[in-house]
Order: C-alpha cells, then sequence, then structure tokens
C-alpha cells in the first residue's frame, strides 16, 4: 500500500506542476504583470522561509533586501549596462551583502531584539539607501528593463515561472543537504548544534546570505515586471506584509510559503474583481485598498485557529481525507478479508496510512 | 554654540516624544513581556480619531475648529485605552505560546490599524492642530504683532515644544507616584513574578489590563503631540516616525526601566539632532541622517551595552 501513496503524492506534484505550467496561458493579458508579481512573492515567501522557517530569525526587514536587489539590477543594468542575467546574479549579490550584514547582528542579537533592529533596518534602507540618488535615482526610480528574450508579458511570467521552479528546487535541495541540516540545527537549538559540531556563525550567516540573495533576485525580477523601480515600491510596511504572509503560509514549509506568496501578492487584485462584480457583502465593502487589513486578520485568525498557517489547514484537509480513505479502505479490507484468497496486510496498509 | 543650543532644542522636543512612546513600551514589556509593535499606531488611531472631532466629523471639507483639540483630545485618550486593552486581550488569547508569535500578532494588528486608517482616510496628510499654536512672545510691538519672540540659540522655541516638554515632565511624576501606591506596587509584584503575585491575591488580569489600558494613553497622547509636531497626519504616522526612536529609547534606558525611557529618549533625542546637524554641517549628501543614528544607536546598545543605561537584566 506504501508504494502507490508515494506514485500518489508524485503525481499530485506533476499535477501542480503542470496546472501551475498552463496558469500563465489562463490568465487574461491585462493581469499577466500581476501572475508575474505573485510567481515572485512566491520566490519572497521561499527567502523568508528560509530565515524564519530553517534559520528560525524574524525579520522585520525583508522588504530592504528585496528592494536592495531590485535596485541592484535597475543600477547594473542601466549604469553598468550588463546583460539581463548578469544583472541578476547581480541583484542576488547585493541582496546577500545587504542581509548579512543583519547576520553578523544576529550572531549576537537574538528573538525580539533581533526583530527591531531588522525592522530599524528595514526603515533604514527605506529612507536612506533607497534615497541616494546615484544609485537609486532618488524618486524618479531607476529604469530596469527585461531581458530581450522576454519583452512581452505572457514570456516574462514564464520566465518568472521557470525560476520559481528553480528556486523551489534549490530549497528542496537546500533542506536535504548538509547545510540545510546544519541551519535547521540551529534554529532548534544552537548549542546542541555546535556540540555535534555545527560551525554556528558560519551557517547562521550563511543562512541570511541565502534568504537575502533569494530576496535580492526575487527583487531584480520585480524590478523588471513594471520595468522601473522607485524608492516607494519597497516601503518598509511591506516588510511586515512579507512576515505575515510567511505566517499565514505556515514557517518551515515550502509550499505553504510559495501559496501564501502568491496569494499575498494576488489579494488585491481578487478583491478588485470581487469588489466589481459581487454586490453583497464582505465584497460589496472590501475594495483592493483593504488586502493589508486582510491579510493581518486572517494571520489573527490564524493564531487563535490553524497556528501551523496555510500548511496546516492543507495538512488537516488531506489528514481529513486521507481518514476517510483509510475508513473506507479498512471498510473494503473487512470485506475482502473474508475472502481467503485476498492477502489481508491491505488492511495494515489502510492504517499506515491513516 | 548656536548650533550646540539649537540641537539642544530640537534633541529637547523630539526626545521628549521619543521618552513618552518609550514609557508606553516600557510598561507593557515589564508587564507583559511583549515587544508591542502595535503601540504607534494606537497612538495615530487616536490622534485620527481627535482629528474627526476636531473637523466636526467632515472628513472631506471640515476645518480645524480652533482650541478643539482641548477637549478632542479627552475621547482620543480614552479610544487609545480602550484600543491598548482590546490588543492586550488579543495577545492574551495567545498566551502559552512563544514570544515571536505574539510579537507577530502585534506587528499584525499594526498593520491592521494602519489598513483601517487608510480605508478611512485614504492615503492623504490631514492638517493636524498644536494645543497652543506660535511661540511665547517676550516683547510686544505696539500693533499687537510679536516683536522678540523666544528663541534659544538661531531656533524659535515654540509652544508646543514647551508642552511635549511639561507633558513628559508631569507624566514622569505621575508613573513615578503610581509606582508608589497599592496598584502601582501590585504591578511590579506581577512584574517579577506573575504566578507569586496571584498567590497573594493580585488579579494578573486586572494588572496586565491596567498596564496596557495606561500604555494606551502614553500612546495617544504621544500621536496627538506627535501629529502636531509635523502639524500634519498620514495613516501610519507613528509607525513610521516615533515607533523605532521609542523602541530605541527603551533599549537605551534598559528595557525595563521607567526612568531609564524617560531619560533614554532624551539622550536619543539629542544623540540624533546632534547627528543631523553634523551631517548637515558637513554638507554630506547623506539622505535620513536621524534614521542612521537611530539604526546606529539601536545597534551600538545591543552589542555593546544590552542591559542598556539603567537596566538592571538583560
Amino acid at each position: 500500500m506504501r508504494v502507490p501513496q508515494i506514485r500518489g503524492a508524485r503525481a499530485g506534484v506533476l499535477v501542480v506542476a503542470g496546472a501551475a505550467a498552463l496558469a500563465p496561458l489562463l490568465v487574461p493579458e491585462v493581469f499577466l504583470n500581476v501572475a508575474s508579481r505573485a510567481i515572485l512573492f512566491g520566490i519572497v515567501g521561499l527567502s523568508i522561509n528560509v530565515l524564519i522557517g530553517y534559520t528560525g530569525q524574524v525579520s522585520l526587514g525583508h522588504a530592504a533586501f528585496v528592494g536592495i536587489g531590485a535596485f541592484g539590477a535597475g543600477f547594473a543594468q542601466t549604469e553598468m549596462v550588463l546583460p539581463f542575467p548578469v544583472a541578476l546574479v547581480f541583484a542576488g549579490l547585493t541582496g546577500g551583502v545587504a542581509a548579512v550584514v543583519l547576520g553578523g547582528v544576529a550572531l549576537r542579537v537574538r528573538g525580539l531584539y533581533l526583530a527591531l533592529v531588522t525592522l530599524a533596518y528595514g526603515i533604514f534602507a527605506q529612507e536612506v539607501i533607497f534615497n541616494i540618488r546615484s544609485l537609486t535615482g532618488g524618486g524618479a526610480g531607476m529604469p530596469a528593463p527585461r531581458p530581450s528574450f522576454a519583452t512581452g508579458n505572457l514570456a516574462y511570467a514564464y520566465m518568472c515561472l521557470g525560476l520559481l521552479g528553480v528556486a523551489i528546487a534549490f530549497d528542496r535541495r537546500l533542506t536535504s543537504s548538509r547545510a540545510g541540516r546544519a541551519i535547521q540545527a540551529l534554529r532548534d537549538d544552537e548549542r546542541v548544534a555546535a556540540s555535534w559540531g555545527v560551525n554556528v556563525t558560519a551557517y547562521k550567516l550563511l543562512g541570511f546570505v541565502i534568504s537575502g540573495a533569494m530576496a535580492g533576485i526575487a527583487g531584480g525580477l520585480l524590478a523588471s515586471v513594471e520595468q522601473i523601480v522607485a524608492p516607494l515600491d519597497f516601503a518598509f510596511t511591506l516588510s511586515l506584509t512579507f512576515l505575515l504572509m510567511a505566517v499565514i503560509g505556515g514557517v518551515g514549509s515550502r509550499a505553504g510559503a510559495v501559496v501564501a506568496g502568491v496569494f499575498v501578492a494576488s489579494l488585491p487584485t481578487l478583491l478588485d474583481a470581487a469588489h466589481r462584480n459581487i454586490p453583497f457583502p464582505p465584497f460589496s465593502v472590501l475594495n483592493a485598498s483593504f488586502s493589508p487589513l486582510v491579510v493581518a486578520l486572517l494571520v489573527l485568525i490564524g493564531f487563535l485557529f490553524f497556528p501551523g498557517g496555510f500548511a496546516e489547514v492543507g495538512r488537516t484537509i488531506a489528514g481529513a481525507v486521507r481518514a476517510r480513505a483509510a475508513r473506507s479502505r479498512a471498510a473494503a479490507a473487512v470485506a475482502v478479508a473474508s475472502d481467503p484468497l485476498i492477502d489481508v496486510s491491505v488492511g495494515e496498509g489502510a492504517h499506515a496510512g491513516a | 554654540m548656536k548650533a550646540v543650543l539649537d540641537v539642544l532644542v530640537i534633541g529637547l522636543q523630539n526626545g521628549a516624544i521619543y521618552s513618552l512612546v518609550a514609557l508606553g513600551l516600557v510598561l507593557v514589556y515589564k508587564a507583559t513581556r511583549v515587544l508591542n509593535f502595535a503601540h504607534g499606531e494606537v497612538g495615530t488611531t487616536a490622534a485620527f480619531v481627535a482629528w474627526v472631532l476636531i473637523v466636526g466629523g467632515d472628513t472631506e471639507r471640515g476645518a480645524l475648529t480652533p482650541g478643539a483639540l482641548w477637549w478632542a483630545a479627552i475621547p482620543a485618550v480614552v479610544v487609545g485605552v480602550l484600543l491598548s486593552m482590546g490588543v492586550s486581550t488579543l495577545i492574551g488569547r495567545l498566551r502559552g505560546s512563544s514570544a515571536v508569535t505574539s510579537l507577530v500578532a502585534t506587528v499584525a494588528i499594526a498593520l491592521l490599524l494602519v489598513a483601517t486608517q487608510l480605508g478611512f482616510f485614504r492615503a492623504q496628510a490631514r492638517r493636524f492642530p498644536r494645543f497652543v499654536e506660535g511661540s511665547p512672545c517676550l516683547r510686544g510691538a505696539a500693533d499687537g504683532t510679536c516683536a522678540r519672540e523666544l528663541t534659544i540659540g538661531s531656533i524659535v522655541v515654540s509652544w508646543h515644544t514647551l508642552i511635549i516638554l511639561a507633558v513628559l515632565g508631569v507624566t514622569s511624576l505621575l508613573l513615578a507616584a503610581f509606582f508608589r501606591t497599592r496598584w502601582g506596587t501590585a504591578l511590579l509584584a506581577m512584574a517579577q513574578d506573575p504566578y507569586a503575585a496571584e498567590l497573594q491575591g493580585i488579579s494578573v488580569r486586572r494588572m496586565t489590563m491596567l498596564a496596557w489600558g495606561m500604555a494606551g494613553a502614553l500612546a495617544a497622547i504621544a500621536g496627538i503631540l506627535g501629529a502636531g509636531v509635523f502639524n500634519q497626519l498620514t495613516p501610519g504616522l507613528m509607525l513610521g516616525t516615533f515607533l523605532i526612536p521609542g523602541f530605541t529609547a527603551a533599549v537605551l534606558g534598559g528595557i525595563t526601566s521607567m526612568a531609564g525611557a524617560a531619560v533614554g529618549g532624551i539622550v536619543l533625542g539629542i544623540t540624533v539632532a546632534a547627528a543631523n546637524q553634523i551631517v548637515q554641517s558637513l554638507r554630506w549628501n547623506l539622505p535620513g541622517p536621524p534614521h542612521v543614528a537611530v539604526l546606529l544607536v539601536l545597534m551600538a546598545v545591543l552589542l555593546v551595552r544590552p542591559r542598556g543605561l539603567l537596566g538592571k537584566e538583560a
């Protein structure tokens, strides 16, 4: 019974991947850029999940990494005249450097205090870094053109989707690698990890670098969605939304992080569509500007009823489905058990499944 | 010399608001070990309540009624108290979960309050009054105007600055007196050990409400005075301006020390003003020197002396 279940899970992944691959084709042209943003928020979700879910550090300044990456990509393309892929690598580097600064602080400062520093860092990035005219173009913004092979909205959405796939694959490899396990060991208990020979300093910094680089790349890609970056695109309040996004997804869950990212990015558009088409409350009241309110409410409701976020809701539903399947299988097993020709071990499999 | 006096005046004015914010943050942290990121927005929301009353409910065309802030501040403070108690109830529901959970919850509430303000008032700056406009006049001219205003260094000292300092002074004295009363001692006992306090017959629930309620009043006062500094009110004002300096002041003073919060705010205010003055006089092309100064002070305190100036614990 175990083998078909694994096959089922793999089939599920294939179905999800296939549906995701077809999704941009179904999105109307006007919403393609929203779709690109949603996909890229998925990468941001993975990035913040590395920090919060794997290293266990709370970040209230993630928009700083994303924004620095966005300006990095814009600067590399506009001022240094580098081709898009190189600019994207540059964005990842700047994001990683921006994050490792905080990582250095995190070696000494922990928990709530670290959260405080990251928030101050986010405001510092918004008010200082993003306003250095020579680097960011000031209020007018910095142009960030798309690559020549993906200038169309659909092509760009597919490029982002492909890179989200790469990010997911990277994240999978990370969690099953030595480095990934070391980072997660730090989250659980630094002293125990150190006693097992885990280099606390190096792996903590590595966690920040990986998260910052992913955020920077997502930022570089976000910059080219509208093909211009302005300081207000990455206001520090966006960091708060990112944190809530990670919590909605379920801390530490890869799928949850991506789904929550896609959800948060497309929420304003969804609310707007519902506002225009559904004439009764709550939809008639909520328009796009209420999107942060909905996100915040979801987090609070989630804390009170589903502390595990989307991932837990998903697991609960999956568990219920599996339990029902197990019941029906058990019923079938009872039916077949009376048939001496059929192996009774089917029933055991059903129990293992439940 | 003039520059030093300028720094002192600006530093004292902003520092006093940092202190007021920090006092509320420390009160809540002391009582319930929660870093309340919603504190600033409780203040902004209260300021919006005052503003709605001052413009007579007409949020689009209403004019500021002169002098109305004096009475409008009272319901605003009440709203601040109730809001803060509401936040406390919600956070209390999450008791037993990790410190990070309650932190995320306060962040969610902060965002919720900003979104609510945006929903009602849109992303727009509204003119906000001060208790007393203008500055004290030392010598009147014959035609009724002022010939010489109160000036220290090159800064004309406004009534608003003096009122902020007076409010901080009165608040500090009231708080100091409060912690000598029965209720104040009960609050301190709970801060030390909730379980032991409960055994002594102190209602932890009631004391928690008291601490958060007082913090709400402080947040509202800081919000009204802070909006007055800019002469305008925007959604999310306190979160973007005074909250982080307030936290920094609290950490600088030692996160559980009320006296530290008051001192920390003033020290931070003067430091920030000095940094601003230095950057300007050197003609550096650095945007937002106050934000740089706040971040550097926060990191320096946490890295070098985590227990702050007057703190007893790390």
